[in-house]
């Protein structure tokens, strides 16, 4: 891959050097090393336990790690506090529970951190989210609690409160697991629209349409590291490593 | 359930007997078997007899007399004797304040938009103007007394139209109102010195249910925001935080009010100055509340444990700060999920206040039992009185559930 050495090319939003966390004694992730470039789209694939919400949540600092180095946008993560609250400015994240304020109606779920953390007024917070609203095809949903909302237009709402923070890079930790059949594709609509415009993406999922379609690359965990690493096409036509062979035969079946 | 083939498409069939209206509901629920239609007829028998006896002792037997005669007495104790304020006619201060308190329902009923509200309003207005005009109370009061409270209902409109015309008609002004009235209150009934009128009273001599009504509504606005407190300090990070929290927390709820209300003589002085420490009503109140937080801070406590570990991630994840997150996202949902245990505590802690009788304050159940104890003519009377009492306080306590679960029910929108 690119610039795993000391370069850091401006275009590189998220560099990850010889990552490991410990959860405990158990040693979750064992030296994950990548480079997620400005506008890339990136799926991480692979067996259940084996890292890939540990990983991502270690991008925006939900999980901390214990050797190795994170960088993002230019910020290394640290135990500043700064540093952690500038990315996560920087950071937008999309959870399998979609994690709503169910307190809150959609649209004070999207304008909260805008006004909050980047003080904006509330009137221009409101257009924001109004205008995301729209964006993600639910304008006329605005005034309803989560509770009263369906499972895909819950994590489209999630996805507009966390686009109103002006995300350069969205993490997604299988977005539409929790969903049924026939939302998925609301959802995915959304997101493939999203890397459409350029948005600089790191995806946990195993919706191979989507992956094939949308993502430049593709990562495979096992046990806590990356074992494959490849463009989509390679990934999917030409995996090499006999694990993640057994894994997509498991997933296309 | 009928099979696929039993039924048509397109046909409605008409719901069981059991779905339909009253005949339905008591087969259903009162004579759906034998053993059940016998306990029906069991419990409808022992409910008559009760019924019977107690009615009639209520309308043939019972003298209510007592009540008639300890009347205002009963709401103020001692407050109005001339030892309480020699040479002047005192009753008007509790019943100004009763006034304030009419304009404050007045404004919540014009801005909470629920039926609750509307109805503790205007019940407060009806039972005034009811005792107002009372044969009894016309040639047992004074046409001031009577006045005053009469003017309950204009108080009540008079909120209701502050609330609606001007301003000060939101949840917010409502809450800033509500404590300067309370402080405006204790001023009335304590007294300024050197203000003609309004000569002080000493709080030896605060009784009644006044007394009662006064530390309720101090320990429940006081133990809600110290609970809250002592919540997050018992999650704090910090450890010496965290353990002067669960130290003050266990010390609480591991004793008595009893045992701490007669320490308070000891313990009080440790933190308050000299003056306040020896008088009885200030002491009540400290006790009270501290001990009242003590169980608030648990209840919210268990409220925070519940919430769901993603909301605090995706508050973070937003970039809410840590105090953001708790204030924005965690407490309104913990508290919200255990309105009923904190609304429990605010009842339990109203009832508690009866106990001050044991550091000598005439609450309103020590007052009505001296009273009896003191007056052998009315020695036969106790039952009467301490059953009148009972539902006087069911009725307080009462209201309090039934706005809480009116809260809950607004709430719920946004919980399901
Ligand atoms: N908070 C935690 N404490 C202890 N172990 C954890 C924790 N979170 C995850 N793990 C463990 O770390 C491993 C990786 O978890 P995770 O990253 O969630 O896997 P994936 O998302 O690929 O299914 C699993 O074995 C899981 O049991
Ligand atoms: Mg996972």
């Amino acid at each position: 891959m690119a610039a795993s050495e000391s370069t850091i090319d401006t275009s590189d939003m998220i560099v990850c050097r010889d990552v490991h966390k410990w959860y405990g004694n158990f040693h979750a992730l064992r030296g994950v090393t990548t480079t997620v470039r400005k506008r890339e789209v990136v799926v991480v694939v692979g067996p259940s336990g084996s890292g890939k919400s540990t990983f991502i949540r270690t991008i925006n600092r939900l999980e901390e790690h214990q050797r190795g180095d994170i960088i993002v946008d230019g910020i290394e993560l640290s135990n500043d506090v700064r540093n952690i609250d500038a990315i996560r400015r920087d950071v937008g994240m999309v959870f399998q529970s979609f994690n709503l304020f169910p307190h809150l109606t959609a649209m004070d779920n999207i304008t909260l951190a805008p006004m909050k953390v980047r003080k904006l007024p509330a009137r221009q917070a409101e257009e924001i989210a109004e205008q995301l609203l729209e964006r993600v095809g639910i304008a006329e949903q605005a005034g309803k609690y989560p509770g009263q909302l369906s499972g895909g237009q819950q994590q489209r709402v999630a996805i507009a409160r966390a686009l109103a923070m002006q995300p350069k890079i969205m993490l997604f930790d299988e977005p539409t697991s929790a969903l049924d059949p026939e939302m998925i594709k609301e959802v995915l609509d959304v997101m493939r629209e999203l890397a459409e415009s350029g948005m600089t993406m790191v995806v946990v999922s195993h919706e191979i349409g989507f992956t094939r379609e949308v993502a430049d690359r593709v990562l495979m965990f096992d046990h806590g590291q990356i074992i494959e690493e490849s463009a989509t096409e390679e990934f999917f036509d030409n995996p090499k490593e006999d694990r993640t062979k057994l894994f997509l035969s498991q997933i296309l079946a | 359930m009928a099979s696929a083939t039993d039924t048509p498409p397109g046909v409605v069939l008409p719901p069981p007997i059991t779905e339909r209206g009253g005949v339905g509901w008591a087969y259903a629920n009162l004579f759906s078997n034998w053993y059940n239609t016998v306990l029906t007829f069991i419990y409808a028998a022992l409910l008559g007899v009760a019924l019977w006896f107690g009615l009639s002792w209520i309308v043939l037997e019972a003298d209510w007399k007592v009540i008639a005669t300890l009347g205002g007495r009963l709401i103020i104790g001692q407050y109005n004797t001339e030892f309480a304020c020699p040479g002047q006619n005192c009753f008007w201060r509790p019943q100004a304040s009763l006034l304030l308190v009419s304009v404050l329902l007045g404004m919540a009923w014009a801005v909470s938009g629920d039926k609750a509200a509307k109805r503790i309003a205007i019940g407060v207005a009806a039972i005034t103007v009811a005792f107002a005009f009372l044969p009894y109370s016309m040639d047992q009061m004074g046409l001031d007394v009577r006045l005053l409270l009469a003017a309950n209902v204009p108080a009540v409109a008079a909120g209701w139209v502050l609330a609606r015309r001007t301003p000060l008609g939101t949840v917010r002004w409502i809450v800033m109102l509500g404590v300067l009235f309370f402080l405006v209150i204790l001023v009335l009934i304590g007294g300024v010195p050197g203000v003609p009128g309004l000569q002080p009273v000493s709080t030896i001599y605060w009784g009644g249910l006044m007394l009662n009504l006064l530390l309720a509504v101090t320990g429940i606005t006081l133990s809600l925001p110290i609970g809250i407190a002592l919540a997050l300090g018992r999650r704090s990070s910090l450890p010496l935080v965290k353990l002067l929290c669960v130290v003050f927390i266990e010390v609480m709820r591991g004793m008595p009010l009893i045992t701490l209300l007669f320490m308070s003589q000891v313990l009080v002085p440790l933190a308050f100055p000299q003056d306040f420490s020896t008088n009885s009503l200030f002491r009540a109140g400290i006790i009270l509340t501290l001990f009242s937080s003590a169980y608030m801070a648990e209840n919210i406590r268990g409220g925070l444990q519940a919430l769901h570990p993603g909301q605090v991630e995706a508050a973070r994840a937003l970039g809410l700060a840590g105090w953001q997150t708790t204030v924005l996202i965690s407490l309104p949902q913990a508290i919200r999920n255990v309105i009923p245990a904190i609304v429990g505590q605010f009842i339990s802690l109203f009832k508690d206040t009866l106990l001050v009788y044991i550091i000598g304050m005439l609450d309103v159940v020590e007052f009505s039992r001296a009273f009896i104890q003191g007056n052998a003519e009315y020695l036969a009377s106790a039952r009467e009185l301490f059953l009148f009492l009972a539902l006087v306080f069911w009725i307080f306590t009462y209201t309090m559930s039934y706005v809480s679960r009116r809260v809950e029910v607004h709430l719920r929108v946004g919980q399901r």
